[in-house]
C-alpha cells in the first residue's frame, strides 16, 4: 500500500510561490557555503593560529581515533533466518517423538528442539515404555560431545567416505569370492529394519552370522525363558499387580533386565484401602531397590543362591515346617499371597533364572507376563564366546561391529583383541574412538541417535521409530546407511525404513501418524509351547555352586550404566543415589570386612571423604590401588565394583575409576584383597549419613499398621508452638502480616516419599533444563556441587534417642558419635530436596540488595543481575539449597566441560540465563516453563489445564512422585495432594511455610 | 596553674615531668629518626600487607572459590576476621568517649593510640564485607543511592545493610573525634617544627589552631558532644554486627543473647589489643612514664569484667541450648556436640583462651606484670578470633539437615588476606607512631600535677 500521507517541512511550503521552496528544489543548501570567503582570503589563512604543533595534534588525535575505532569488542553474531524454515519459529520449541535405543537404555522420548537444536529429553508419557532415567535424560549432551568421532578412519588415519567405501567394498568382495565368513557383532538393537538388512546380507553373501552382544548381559534370563516359554526374550513384570514382591539380588528399580519397572512398583507403594505391597529384598550390595524395600535381608552372593533354592523348594515342593527361619516365614508369606506374589532374581545363572520363573509359574503370578516380552536384551554369551574362538582360529574373515566395545567390556577382552588381529576385515561402527575402534582396521563414524533414522521393538508388538532431530553434526554415516551402500543399493536408509514399515509393519496405517506418535502397536499371535525343562535338575546344578570367603560382584550405577556415556559430564557429576559419590567407582565393602582388613574411610579437614586403597585379584585379573568405600548394608563377605568406569579413550577429566568388566561374565568371583599404601580422594556430596534423630522434622515415615489404625496426629503431627504458655498451631504465631496470594496462580510442588525411588532422573533433568554448570571432581569433593535438586539419602543408626536415654549416654559425646554411625543393616530413606520456595523465606529478608524476593506465584525468585554475592541467603537457608558460582564455570579452561566449547554449549537452554561468577543460583520451579505454559493458555484464550504446569523434575519422574501445579485451583491434583493426610513440610517448625511439601513414606512392616 | 594536688593520689605520669618535658617526649619520635627496629617491623608488616593485596587481587580476579568456602559454609574466615577487627575497634571509642564521660583521668595516657587503633582496625574490618562479595564491582548497590536501575532500592530488612550503616557511622564519628583531639597536638608539633616542609604539613593538619581561650573552650565542648555521640555507638555497632547472626534461623546463630554478649566480647578483645600495642609502644617510643603499670592494671580490670560477662554468656548459651532439649542445639558452637566433634579443638581453644586463662588476672601480681599482660592480651585476641570462627563455622557446618553437614579448611588465600590485614594494620600504626603525637599531650598536661608531693622526686 503506497503511502498517501504528505509530510510538511514547514509552513513555507504551503505558499504557492515561495522563493525558498523553489530554491530548495534546486539546491541542496539554502545559502551558499562561504568556501571562497574562507579559503580565498590568503592573508587570513596565513594569519590563522593553526600552528605546526596544532596540526600534529590533530593528526595524532585523528590517527588515534581512527585506530581506536578499528578496535572492536568481541562480536557475537546472531544471524536471522533469511528464509525461515517452516517448522522453526524462533523462541518456540518443537517436540519430536523418537526413541533412544543404545543397547542398554531403551525409552520412547520426546525431544525438545529449539532453533534446530535438540536441548532436552522428555519422556513420551503416552507409551508405557516412555520412561526416562538419568542416562536417557543426559543423552542429549552426548550428542554434543567433543570426543565423538567426526569422520571415518582407516587404519587409524582419517579418511573420506568415498575411499572408505571403495576399500571396504573391494575387501568384502574378496572375502565373498573366497567364501569367507562375515559376522555382525551388534548390541541389542531389537530393530526390524536392521534385522532385515542383515538378512539381505545373508542372502547376498551366504556365510553371514549375526551375534548380539550386551556388555551387561542378561543371557541367563534369556536362556531360561527360552527353555521355559520358548521365546528368547525377557519377561515383563507389572509390580503394581503384586502384593508381595520378593527380589533376590534383582535391582529392578535400577537396571535389572533393562529397568523401567519403577512406575508399576510405585503404584503399589501408596496405601490404598489399607493395602500396599510388601517388598522383601535379599541382596548383597545395597541397591536402590534394597533401599526402598520393606525388609532387606543381607546375604553374600552365594547366600542369594541358597535363599533362592530354599524358596524354590518351599514354594514349589511344599513348605518345610521343621525350622522356624526367616526364609521359611517368607516362603509362607509368598504362598499365602499366591497369585499376588512375584519372585524375581538377579542371579546371573540360567538355572537360577529358571527357578525364579518356576516359582512364579507355580504361583501363577499375575505380575509376570511372558507373552508381551521385552526385547531390551538379546545378547548371547555362548555365541560371543564361540565368536572369539572362531576369530582366534581364523574362521572369521570379516567382522562388522556396531555400537559395541568388546575390547573394553568383555571379561576376556585380550582374547578378543588377539582374535581381532586375525580377522581380514574389521569394521567398527562407533560413535567414539573407543578401545575397540582403536584396534579395528576401519572405523565408520556413526551419528548419535538424535541424528539418526531407525526403528526398534522395545516390547513385543510395540514398534517404535527413531527419527533425527538435527542434521548430523559431523561427517558421520549410520550403520544402516553403510550396509545399504555396500550392498550397492541406491535407496536411502529412510526410504528403506519407510518401505519396510509400509510393507511389513503398518499394514496400511499411516506412516506419518506412526512417526508423530513415535510408536505403532500391533497384535502378535502367541505360539503354543510346552516346556520340557527339568527345574529340579536345574536346582541341583545350581546348588553345586560353591561360595567363597570373599565374593565379588559387579553392578551398574544410575549414572554410568554400562559406560557408553562415560564422557558425559552430567552423568559423571551425578552423585550415586546410594553412595552419593560421583566421578568414581570404588570397591564396596562392609564395615566388618573393612575392620578386618584394616581399611578406613575418613573425612579430612575440609570435610571431604578419603579412603584407603586396596589391590584386588579375581578371575585371574589383578587391579592395583582401588579405593574402598565402606557401604552400610553391604553383606559381610560380599564386595562389589561398578561397571562403566575406567575407559581410556575419554577426555582427561572424565577418565576416572577402573574398569570392572574383567570381573563380569559370572555371577560372582572369588576375591583376593590386600591393603595398598596411599589414600584416595572421593567426591562425595553427603558426609553425614544418618539423620541424627531428626526424622520427625525431615523425612517422616510410618508403618502401614500405624497408618491404618492410628489417628493422623500420631504418625504425622503438626508442629506445635508455644504462645503465652499455650500450645498453638503455626497460623497463630506469625511475625509477618498475611499476604493475600489467593488470586491468580500459586505454584506448589508435592514430593511423595512413598513412591520416590531415588533414581536421580530428576537430578539430570534439572541439570539439563536449567543450564546448571558441571564443576568437576574437586569442587564436588569440597561440597561445591551445583545441582539445584539433590536427593538426600539417610541411613538409620543403631543408636536412637530412646536407646541413648536407656543406656544413660544420651547427650554425651559418645552418644553423638554413635548417632553419626549408620547401622550395619540400615533402613534407607531418600528425599529429593530443592529450593522449598518458602512463603516466609529466610533468604529474602537477609539479602542487602533485595536480589532474592518473592514472586506473586509463590516462587522464591533469584534476580541474578542484582546479586552481589554476599552469600548471606545461602547461610540463612535451613535447607541449604542455594548454590554459589564460586568461579566462572563457562569459557574457563579450569572447568573444561560442556560449557567450555562451542559444541557443548549447543545444549544450553536459551530460555535460562547462564549465571556469571559471583552470583547465587537455585531452583526457580522452572519459571521459564510455567511462564511459557501461561502464555500458551493465554494465547489460546483458556485457563491452564490441570497437569499442564510442569517442571523438569516433575516431568522426568518415572514414578510420578513429583507433582506440580496451581494450588489456588482447587480442582487440580496438587490441591488434592495438599489435603492428603500424609502431607508434611520439611522443617515445618522453623516457620518458613514452604510451597514444596512432602508425603511421608509408609513402610509395610510385617511382624516377623 | 594551680591544681588541687591530693596528697594521697598516685601520679598518672611518673618521672616528675615538667610541661616542657612532656612536649619533648611526645614530639621526640616525630622529630627524630626511625631506628632499625622500626624499619624492621615496618618491612615485615609491609610484606604481609603486600601479600594480602596479592591475595585480594587473586580473589577478585579469579573468584571467591579460591577461598576454602563451600555451598554449606558460605562464610568463614572472611566474616570471622570482619567481626574480630570490628570488635578490636571497640576499645578506642570506649576509652576516649565513655571514660571521658566517667572522668577517668588515666585514659589520657592511652586514648590517642587506642583511638588510632580503633580507626585502623575498622579499616581492616571494612575490607572483609567488601571482598567477601562475589561481585565486588557492584558493591555500591548496598548504598541507598538514587539510581537508574528502575525502582531498585536496598533491602532495609537485611542486617547486612544495617552493618553498612553502622560501620560507616562508627568509622566517621571515631575519625572526627580522634581528629578533634589531635588539633592542639598538631599545633604543638607545628610550633616546634624547624623544617619548612614539616611546618607546612603540620600547619595544614592543625587547621589553624591558635590556642586561644575560645579555641580551648570550643575544643572542650566539641569533645564532650562527640563523646556523647560516640558512646551509644560503642553499644550499637557490635549489637548490629551480632544481628547478622541473631536474626537468622540457623541453630547457634538464632540467639537473643547475642547483642550484649557481642558488645562485651568486643570490649574484651579491644582492650586486649590496646594492651598488646601499648606494652610494645611504651618501650619503643620511650613512653614508660606515661603508660604505667597503673594503666595496665586498670585495663586488665576492664578485661576481667568484660571477660566475665562473656564467660557468663557462654555458660548461658551452653545451658539454654541444652535445656531447650532441641536436637538442633546439640551441635551449636557451645554444645556437647561441638566439644566432642571435629571442631573440638576450636571449641576448647575458645574456652581456654577466653574463659580459663583470663581468670589469672584476679591475681594482682599478674595483672600488674607487663610481660604477663602482654601474653594474656595475645591469648585473649586468639580466643576472641576463635569465638567468631566457632560461631560462624561450627554452626554452619552443623545445620538443620544432616545431609548438608560438612567442614571448612582455609586455603592459602584465606590466610593471606588475614595476615595481610594484620600487616596493613601495623603499617598504619607504625606510620602513625612516627608522625602523630601518640599521647594526647595537651590533655595529659592537665593531669600532671594532680598527685601528692610524696610521690615526687622518688625516681
Amino acid at each position: 500500500m503506497a503511502s498517501n500521507k504528505k509530510y510538511w517541512k514547514s509552513v513555507e511550503e504551503l505558499k504557492k510561490s515561495s522563493s525558498i521552496v523553489e530554491k530548495l528544489k534546486q539546491n541542496e543548501f539554502v545559502e551558499e557555503i562561504p568556501t571562497d570567503q574562507f579559503l580565498g582570503d590568503k592573508e587570513n589563512l596565513t594569519a590563522s593560529s593553526t600552528s605546526r604543533r596544532d596540526f600534529l595534534k590533530y593528526l595524532g588525535f585523528s590517527t588515534a581515533v581512527a585506530s581506536l575505532a578499528a578496535c572492536e569488542g568481541p562480536v557475537i553474531k546472531s544471524i536471522p533466518y533469511v528464509v525461515k524454515p517452516d517448522d522453526v519459529t524462533p523462541g518456540m520449541a518443537d517436540f519430536y517423538a523418537t526413541t533412544m535405543a543404545d543397547g542398554f537404555d531403551f525409552a520412547n522420548i520426546l525431544v525438545k528442539v529449539r532453533e534446530g537444536r535438540p536441548i532436552k529429553i522428555e519422556p513420551n508419557k503416552d507409551i508405557a515404555t516412555g520412561i526416562t532415567n538419568a542416562r536417557v535424560q543426559a543423552s542429549v549432551l552426548s550428542l554434543y560431545d567433543e570426543n565423538r568421532l567426526k569422520r571415518p578412519k582407516a587404519n587409524g588415519k582419517d579418511t573420506t567416505w568415498k575411499k572408505f567405501d571403495a576399500e571396504v567394498v573391494s575387501k568384502l568382495n574378496e572375502i565373498k569370492n573366497a567364501g569367507g565368513k562375515l559376522v555382525f557383532l551388534t548390541n541389542t538393537c531389537a530393530s526390524p529394519s536392521i534385522g532385515k538388512l542383515i538378512k539381505t546380507y545373508g542372502e547376498e553373501f551366504g556365510n553371514v552370522e549375526h551375534v548380539v552382544y550386551d556388555a551387561v548381559s542378561e543371557s541367563a534370563a534369556l536362556d531360561a525363558m527360552k527353555e521355559m516359554y520358548g521365546v528368547r526374550a525377557l519377561p515383563d513384570y507389572d509390580f503394581s499387580k503384586a502384593d508381595m514382591i520378593v527380589s533376590i539380588g534383582a535391582d529392578f528399580l535400577g537396571d535389572w533386565q533393562g529397568g523401567g519397572f519403577a512406575p508399576g512398583y510405585a503404584k503399589g507403594r501408596v496405601p490404598k484401602n489399607g493395602k500396599m505391597s510388601y517388598h522383601v529384598q535379599i541382596e548383597s550390595n545395597m541397591s536402590l531397590t534394597g533401599g526402598n524395600a520393606d525388609k532387606r535381608i543381607m546375604v553374600k552372593p552365594s547366600g542369594q543362591i541358597k535363599a533362592l533354592l530354599k524358596l524354590y523348594k518351599a514354594v514349589v515342593n511344599g513348605i518345610s515346617t521343621r525350622e522356624n527361619s526367616e526364609l521359611n516365614t517368607l516362603a509362607g508369606q509368598i504362598v499365602k499371597a499366591g497369585k499376588k506374589a512375584v519372585v524375581v532374581t538377579g542371579i546371573q545363572d540360567k538355572n537360577a533364572q529358571l527357578l525364579a520363573l518356576a516359582i512364579n509359574k507355580k504361583l501363577q503370578s499375575e505380575a509376570l507376563d511372558t507373552v508381551n516380552t521385552r526385547n531390551v536384551r538379546h545378547g548371547d554369551d555362548a555365541k560371543v564366546k564361540q565368536l572369539i574362538t572362531d576369530m582366534n582360529a581364523g574362521k572369521v574373515s570379516a567382522l562388522f561391529m556396531s555400537n559395541v566395545n568388546p575390547v573394553y567390556t568383555l571379561p576376556a577382552s585380550a582374547d578378543f583383541a588377539e582374535g581381532l588381529k586375525k580377522v581380514k576385515l574389521s569394521v567398527d561402527f562407533a560413535i567414539s574412538n573407543d578401545e575397540t575402534a582403536q584396534l579395528s582396521q576401519y572405523v565408520a563414524a556413526i551419528p548419535h541417535y538424535l541424528e539418526s533414522w531407525g526403528d526398534v521393538m522395545i516390547k513385543k508388538g510395540q514398534f517404535s521409530l527413531i527419527q533425527p532431530t538435527i542434521k548430523p553434526l559431523f561427517d558421520t554415516r549410520q550403520f544402516q546407511c553403510s550396509l545399504l551402500k555396500w550392498l550397492g543399493k541406491k535407496e536411502s536408509f529412510y526410504d528403506f525404513l519407510k518401505s519396510n514399515w509400509n510393507n511389513n509393519i503398518l499394514a496400511g496405517k499411516s506412516w506419518n501418524k506412526a512417526l508423530h506418535d513415535g510408536v505403532f502397536t500391533k497384535e502378535f499371535e502367541v505360539p503354543e509351547f510346552t516346556s520340557t525343562v527339568d527345574v529340579n535338575a536345574a536346582a541341583k546344578e545350581l546348588a553345586s555352586i560353591k561360595g567363597a570367603k570373599r565374593e565379588l560382584t559387579v553392578y551398574t550405577t544410575a549414572g554410568m550404566g554400562d559406560g557408553q556415556q562415560a564422557n558425559n559430564p552430567w552423568l559423571q557429576e551425578l552423585p550415586d543415589p546410594i553412595t552419593r559419590t560421583s566421578w568414581d567407582n570404588y570397591l564396596l565393602i562392609s564395615r566388618i570386612d573393612a575392620e578386618k582388613l584394616g581399611l578406613k574411610n575418613w573425612t579430612v579437614d575440609n570435610g571431604a571423604l578419603n579412603g584407603d586403597l586396596v589391590n584386588i585379584s579375581a578371575n585371574g585379573v589383578n587391579l592395583k590401588k582401588i579405593p574402598v568405600y565402606i557401604q552400610p548394608g553391604q553383606a559381610p563377605g560380599s564386595y562389589a565394583l561398578a561397571l562403566g568406569y575406567g575407559r581410556t579413550d575419554l577426555q582427561k577429566e572424565m577418565n576416572v575409576g577402573v574398569n570392572a568388566y574383567p570381573f563380569s561374565g559370572k555371577f560372582f568371583h572369588d576375591l583376593g584383597v590386600v591393603k595398598s599404601p596411599g589414600e584416595h580422594e572421593f567426591a562425595c556430596v553427603q558426609l553425614q549419613h544418618t539423620i541424627m534423630g531428626r526424622e520427625g522434622d525431615i523425612t517422616r515415615e510410618t508403618t502401614l499398621a500405624e497408618y491404618i489404625s492410628k489417628p493422623k496426629e500420631e504418625w504425622n503431627p503438626e508442629p506445635k508452638y508455644s504462645l503465652e504458655h499455650q500450645e498453638v498451631t503455626e497460623d497463630k504465631v506469625d511475625l509477618w502480616r498475611k499476604f493475600d496470594d489467593s488470586i491468580g496462580t500459586k505454584f506448589n510442588m508435592s514430593i511423595d516419599l512413598a513412591t520416590c525411588t531415588g533414581c536421580a532422573a530428576c537430578v539430570v533433568a534439572c541439570h539439563a533444563e536449567n543450564n546448571v554448570p558441571v564443576v568437576g571432581k574437586h569442587e564436588i569433593r569440597v561440597s561445591r556441587d551445583m545441582h539445584w535438586l539433590r536427593i538426600d539419602r539417610y541411613y538409620s543408626s543403631d543408636m536412637s534417642i530412646e536407646k541413648g536415654k536407656e543406656e544413660g549416654t544420651f547427650g554425651t559425646g559418645e552418644y553423638f558419635d554413635e548417632m553419626t554411625h549408620p547401622s550395619d543393616a540400615p533402613e534407607v530413606s531418600f528425599q529429593p530436596v530443592m529450593c522449598q520456595h518458602c512463603n516466609h523465606a529466610p533468604c529474602e529478608t537477609v539479602c542487602p540488595v533485595a536480589a532474592t524476593s518473592h514472586g506473586r506465584q509463590g516462587q522464591n525468585m533469584m534476580a541474578y543481575n542484582r546479586c552481589i554475592g554476599t552469600r548471606y541467603c545461602a547461610n540463612n537457608c535451613p535447607y541449604k539449597v542455594r548454590r554459589f558460582n564460586w568461579f566462572k564455570y563457562f569459557n574457563n579452561d579450569e572447568f573444561d566441560y560442556n560449557m567450555n566449547n562451542d559444541l557443548g554449549r549447543m545444549v544450553l537452554n536459551p530460555d535460562v540465563v547462564v549465571r556469571s561468577r559471583g552470583v547465587m543460583e537455585k531452583c526457580s520451579l522452572c519459571i521459564q516453563k510455567t511462564q511459557a505454559t501461561i502464555l500458551k493458555a493465554k494465547k489460546e484464550g483458556r485457563p491452564v489445564r490441570d497437569g499442564e504446569f510442569e517442571t523438569a523434575c516433575s516431568s522426568a519422574c518415572p514414578s510420578n512422585a513429583i507433582v506440580f501445579g496451581d494450588i489456588n485451583d482447587k480442582s487440580t491434583e496438587i490441591s488434592k495432594k495438599e489435603e492428603d493426610d500424609r502431607t508434611f513440610r520439611l522443617l515445618e517448625f522453623v516457620g518458613t511455610k514452604p510451597n514444596v511439601f512432602y508425603h511421608l513414606k509408609v513402610k509395610n512392616k510385617k511382624e516377623a | 596553674m594551680s591544681h588541687y594536688e591530693a596528697p594521697i593520689r598516685e601520679p598518672l605520669i611518673l618521672g616528675d615531668k615538667s610541661y616542657h618535658d612532656i612536649s619533648n617526649d611526645i614530639a621526640a619520635p616525630i622529630e627524630g629518626k626511625a631506628n632499625k627496629w622500626w624499619w624492621f617491623v615496618f618491612s615485615v608488616a609491609m610484606i604481609a600487607f603486600l601479600w594480602g593485596i596479592g591475595a585480594i587481587a587473586y580473589t577478585i580476579g579469579t573468584g571467591i572459590g579460591v577461598w576454602g568456602l563451600n555451598n554449606r559454609i558460605n562464610w568463614a574466615w572472611d566474616i570471622t576476621n570482619f567481626v574480630w577487627w570490628v570488635g578490636i575497634g571497640h576499645a578506642g571509642t570506649l576509652i576516649s568517649a565513655v571514660l571521658l564521660l566517667f572522668r577517668q583521668k588515666w585514659r589520657m595516657g592511652i586514648n590517642r593510640s587506642a583511638e588510632a587503633m580503633t580507626i585502623f582496625a575498622v579499616i581492616q574490618a571494612g575490607t572483609f564485607p567488601m571482598i567477601h562479595m562475589g561481585r565486588i564491582w557492584n558493591g555500591y548497590w548496598t548504598m541507598p543511592i538514587p539510581n537508574q536501575f528502575g525502582s531498585l532500592w536496598v533491602n532495609f530488612n537485611s542486617p547486612l545493610l544495617w552493618d553498612v550503616f553502622a560501620i560507616s557511622t562508627y568509622l566517621s564519628v571515631s575519625l572526627v573525634f580522634w581528629y578533634t583531639g589531635l588539633l592542639p597536638d598538631f599545633a604543638m608539633i607545628r610550633d616546634r617544627a624547624t623544617k619548612p616542609f614539616q611546618k607546612k604539613i603540620y600547619s595544614l593538619l592543625s587547621f589553624g589552631w591558635t590556642g586561644r581561650a575560645k579555641d580551648w573552650q570550643r575544643f572542650e565542648e566539641v569533645s564532650l558532644v562527640l563523646a556523647g555521640l560516640a558512646t551509644p555507638l560503642v553499644l550499637s555497632v557490635h549489637t548490629i554486627v551480632s544481628f547478622d547472626f541473631a536474626t537468622s534461623v540457623i541453630p547457634g546463630w538464632h540467639s537473643t543473647i547475642y547483642p550484649p554478649y557481642f558488645v562485651a566480647g568486643a570490649v574484651f578483645s579491644g582492650f586486649a589489643m590496646v594492651q598488646t600495642l601499648l606494652i610494645i609502644m611504651r618501650k619503643v617510643s620511650n613512653l614508660e612514664q606515661y603508660i604505667t603499670r597503673y594503666h595496665i592494671e586498670m585495663m586488665n580490670k576492664v578485661i576481667l569484667v568484660t571477660g566475665g560477662i562473656v564467660f557468663v554468656a557462654y555458660l548461658s548459651e551452653f545451658f539454654v541450648g541444652w535445656y531447650s532439649g532441641s536436637l538442633y542445639e546439640d551441635f551449636t558452637y557451645l554444645s556437647v556436640g561441638a566439644a566432642t566433634g571435629p571442631y573440638a579443638w576450636a571449641f576448647w581453644a575458645l574456652i581456654l583462651c577466653n574463659s580459663v586463662f583470663p581468670q589469672l588476672l584476679w591475681f594482682k601480681k599478674l595483672r600488674t606484670s607487663f610481660t604477663f599482660s602482654f601474653i594474656m592480651s595475645i591469648i585473649i585476641n586468639t580466643g576472641m578470633w576463635f569465638e567468631r570462627f566457632d560461631i560462624i563455622v561450627i554452626n554452619l557446618s552443623r545445620g538443620h539437615l544432616p545431609s548438608s553437614w560438612t567442614q571448612f579448611e582455609p586455603t592459602f588465600v584465606d590466610i593471606g588476606i588475614y595476615v595481610g590485614t594484620i600487616g596493613f594494620f601495623f603499617v598504619l600504626f607504625l606510620l602513625y607512631a612516627r608522625t602523630f603525637p601518640v599521647v594526647a599531650q595537651a590533655e595529659i598536661k592537665s593531669i600532671l600535677k594532680s598527685s601528692g608531693n610524696n610521690y615526687k622526686k622518688e625516681h
